[in-house]
């Protein structure tokens, strides 16, 4: 039934006898193996000279608190920025260097460094990379972090699932790294275009590696959905009604409503490759009534929602910041409400855009163009809603302020470039050129924009101190002159008509705008030093930096602010009551920002587990075992993953209640810290969530209808 | 985690099942992909015929196994999982379809037609 493989197979190492034929001799990679065993070596040694290593399996690898996990989250997507930025500078590179005939070759490439074979990797590895193992974790790590306490919660719905998605996502990532040093990737381009992953095309472990990597990871991505989703609907705390929910909240709905709806597809398309390429099925391949058009129709379908499943949260970014430096409350918040779901929806309707020219009839192109189109209007709807909420606000400018509008200028140019794009007649001309690179780019970096913003806007509640403003605006400046630099000349060559995917450049006059664009990936690695800096230096100065009270801009408006800062593990000391949309600008109207409640209740929390972390192992074991096709460990380890997950639901000592003295105490403890750090004893001082959890007895709380 | 949660058998979800349920649904889900088994295997319709029906098969089966194996219904702790099925039905809908569409315009564009899809 398994089909005929070329190359040797063994029944105990599978295919790994392939790696004998592969010579590793080439100074890249080398390069990048000589730094991941000399950086995990000397994080290994760290953790043993300052005896961490019990610390880290307590506090953080069998952890279920959400913070901690979102954190991790964003970790794991921050190391796999910097892995795909690597990538992004050898494409330019590579791009730069190989223009025209005369262009020399080193390293067993004809032009440039790379040879066509490793260079489809790359980019095949960095889009992928990017979007599935960057982007989307840092997402989830700030829907992890922001959300339940923006509710008013005191964790997920399901702390333990939770845990799972995380371990799964770090499944995909480690795949991904491993898939570098042992064995090859694919060379497909992130979307896998079929038949070119069809088995008799890759014939190596590269699209095995992509196929396992995406299928783990979107898993874990799905549950996580689920958790966000039931945590969203079932945990809001007393008052926090559908019409006061916070818009960033909002936002984490309606992208994971996609992501819920959208990633089965994902599994199934790539499911159906796997028996292609497995067991021989022909569902991609033009044989025995395949249709290879299928998996390109199926990836879409999943695709263009998973591009707004990335873009939703970004603009709840936008809206939390704008108006926290605007001092007013975001503007036409029900039509906001509206815009993301009416996103979220359209989103379903238009994946045909990505293959107008492949042959459809002009009415199914013209259909789905105007419904791609159609995104606009909602899309639209925020931008003005944005504009409206700084329009007479006192305007304060702050590196999350920055990164904000940066991010709106690249939402406008790349919705432009989108809908120049959704026309059919010019997709025929620029599809499949650097335009539609420029174009998504252009819409990823919103993303990035708005994330980076998130982390200075967030990173004092989360931390417990500020990020250094000085080296944020140089992290800022030269990311936006690395942007202007790379982006314009590409969406210029994009009309002069130069293709993606280019390993060698024929045309010699393309090469002042590849210098160009050169020139800007190197702004870029600056700016990614001075991000790092940025941090070091925030790290170090911590102390001076310290937030004092809760809310770290003073001007801030909703709950996740009304809790002490650094939150402490169970969020708020009680459960607070919601009183209005914008709950916290609403308290300090009132003078209710008190940190101590007039009295303090048990409190309920999930118990820290290994068994995300165990079952997260087993899988990694399997999903290499897959791609090498070792089928005894596949087996072995799969068994093994339903045997834990047996055991794991019989056991009912998942839980423990702290009681109400200990809460206490632990409260006054941070107050008197707090206290001690303002250097006022006196009084506790302002900020803090649990104050006025009974605050409904002197509001005028239902004064205002809007549920 | 509001409410305690140790006992997973007074789950109202868990309460749900029946041993009868569960196996009719079972029985049915085998029975509708022999059905289907064997239509594909003895070539009993038109190839247009033949994906249609299994369609259609499968299309009751997942009534049948959402109805019997998930007991959704309108009651208060299955609601949201109805509400939920039905948001993703249209969708499900749209993206068959419109995928329907999409490729029966491109085989009259570009394939030499197949026997039953008249044209
Ligand atoms: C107003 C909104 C948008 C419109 C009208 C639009 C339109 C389009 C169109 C028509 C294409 C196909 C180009 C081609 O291959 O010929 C495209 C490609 C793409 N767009 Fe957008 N888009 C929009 C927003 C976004 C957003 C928000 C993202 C991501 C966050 C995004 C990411 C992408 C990606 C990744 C591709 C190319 C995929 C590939 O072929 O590798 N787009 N867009
Ligand atoms: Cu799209």
């Amino acid at each position: 039934m398994l089909v005929d493989l070329q190359g040797p197979w063994s029944p105990i190492f599978g295919r790994l006898g392939l790696l004998l034929d592969v010579h590793y001799n080439n100074p890249v990679i080398f390069f990048a193996f000589q730094l991941v065993v000399v950086g995990g070596a000397l994080l290994a040694f760290w953790l043993t000279c300052t005896n961490r290593w019990k610390w880290l399996w307590k506090d953080w690898l069998t952890t279920v608190d959400h913070k901690k996990l979102g954190i991790m989250y964003i970790l794991v997507g921050l190391v796999m920025m910097f892995r795909g930025f690597s990538d992004a500078i050898m494409i330019r590179t590579q791009q730069a260097m190989a223009v025209g005939p005369d262009s020399p070759g080193i390293l067993g490439a004809a032009h440039g460094y790379l040879p066509p074979y490793h260079f489809d990797q790359v980019f095949t590895a960095h889009g992928m990379i990017m979007i599935l193992l960057a982007v989307t974790p840092i997402l989830v790590g700030f829907m992890n972090i922001i959300m339940p306490i923006q509710i008013g919660a005191r964790d997920m719905a399901y702390p333990y699932l939770n845990a799972l998605g995380l371990w799964l996502t770090v499944v995909a990532a480690a795949l991904v790294m491993i898939a570098l040093f042992v064995g090859d990737f694919s060379h497909a381009g992130w979307v896998g275009l079929t038949p070119l992953t069809e088995l008799p095309y890759s014939p190596g472990v590269g699209v095995d590696y992509y196929i396992w990597s995406i299928q783990l990871g979107s898993i874990g991505t799905t549950l996580g959905a689920v958790n966000l989703i039931a945590t969203i609907i079932k945990m809001r705390a007393p008052g926090m009604t559908w019409g006061r929910l916070p818009i960033f909240t909002w936002t984490t709905l309606a992208s994971n409503i996609i992501a819920l709806t959208s990633f089965p597809v994902l599994g199934v398309a790539l499911g159906l490759l796997t028996f292609d390429r497995y067991v021989g099925t022909h569902f991609f391949t033009a044989d025995l009534g395949g249709n290879l058009m299928m998996y390109t129709n199926l990836f879409w379908i999943w695709g263009h929602p998973e591009v707004y499943f990335v873009v939703i949260p970004a603009f709840g970014f936008l809206s939390e910041i704008i108006p926290t430096f605007s001092e007013k409350p975001l503007f036409g918040y029900i039509t906001m409400v509206l815009a993301s779901m009416a996103i979220a929806l359209v989103s379903w309707t238009v994946w045909l855009h990505h293959f107008f020219t492949m042959g459809a009839s002009p009415g199914v192109n013209s259909y789905f163009s105007i419904a791609t189109m159609l995104v606009g209007i909602p899309t639209g709807v925020k931008v003005f809603n944005w504009a409206f909420t700084m329009y007479r606000g006192r305007l304060r400018f702050p590196t999350p302020m920055l990164w904000a509008l940066g991010s709106l200028f690249l939402l406008i140019t790349g919705g432009m470039t989108g809908m120049m794009l959704s026309v059919p007649a010019i997709n025929y001309l620029v599809h499949n050129s650097v335009f539609v690179i420029a174009h998504f780019h252009n819409m990823f970096l919103l993303i990035a924009y708005a994330s980076f913003g998130a982390v200075a806007f967030w990173w004092p509640k989360v931390f417990g101190f500020r990020l250094d403003e000085k080296l944020g605006k140089l992290f800022f400046w030269l990311f936006t002159a690395g942007t202007l630099l790379v982006f314009i000349p590409m969406y210029t060559l994009g009309f002069m008509g130069m293709t993606r995917r280019l390993d060698y450049v024929a045309h010699t006059s393309w090469q002042p705008l590849l210098l160009l664009e050169m020139l800007g990936i190197a702004l870029y690695t600056l700016s990614v030093l001075a991000f790092v800096a940025q941090l070091a230096v925030s790290i170090r100065d911590r102390e001076k930096n310290r937030v004092t009270g809760s809310d770290a801009w003073e001007t801030s408006r909703s709950v996740e602010w009304m809790t002490h800062t650094p939150p402490p593990f169970y969020n708020f000391a009680v459960t607070p009551v919601i009183h209005d949309r914008d709950e916290w600008a609403w308290r300090r109207e009132h003078g209710l920002t008190s940190l101590v409640p007039d009295r303090y209740l048990d409190i309920h929390m999930p118990k820290n587990t290994a068994v995300p972390l165990i079952i997260g192992m087993l899988t990694l074991f399997f999903g290499f075992a897959m791609v090498w096709r070792i089928w005894w460990l596949a087996a072995a380890s799969l068994i093994a993953i339903i045997v834990v997950m047996i055991i794991r639901s019989f056991d009912k000592d998942t839980d423990y209640i702290i009681p109400a003295a200990e809460v206490e105490k632990m409260e006054q403890e941070i107050l008197s810290r707090a206290a001690g750090a303002t250097g006022d004893t006196a009084d506790a001082p302002i900020g803090g969530g649990a104050g006025g959890a009974y605050a409904s007895r002197h509001a005028p709380s239902q004064s205002r209808k809007d549920t | 985690m509001s409410h305690d949660h140790h006992n997973p058998i007074d789950h109202p979800e868990v309460q749900l099942a029946s041993a009868g349920g569960y196996l009719f649904a079972y029985a049915f889900g085998l029975g509708a992909m022999l059905l289907g088994l064997w239509m594909v295997l003895n070539h009993t319709l038109t190839p247009v015929g033949l994906t249609t029906a299994v369609s259609v098969i499968a299309l009751v089966s997942v009534i049948v196994q959402l109805y019997f194996l998930f007991k959704l219904d309108l009651s208060s702790t299955q609601i949201w999982h109805t509400v939920s099925i039905v948001m993703t039905a249209p969708l499900f809908v749209m993206a068959v379809g419109l995928t329907i569409w999409m490729f029966h315009t491109l085989m009259q564009r570009t394939m030499i037609p197949l026997p039953g899809m008249g044209m």
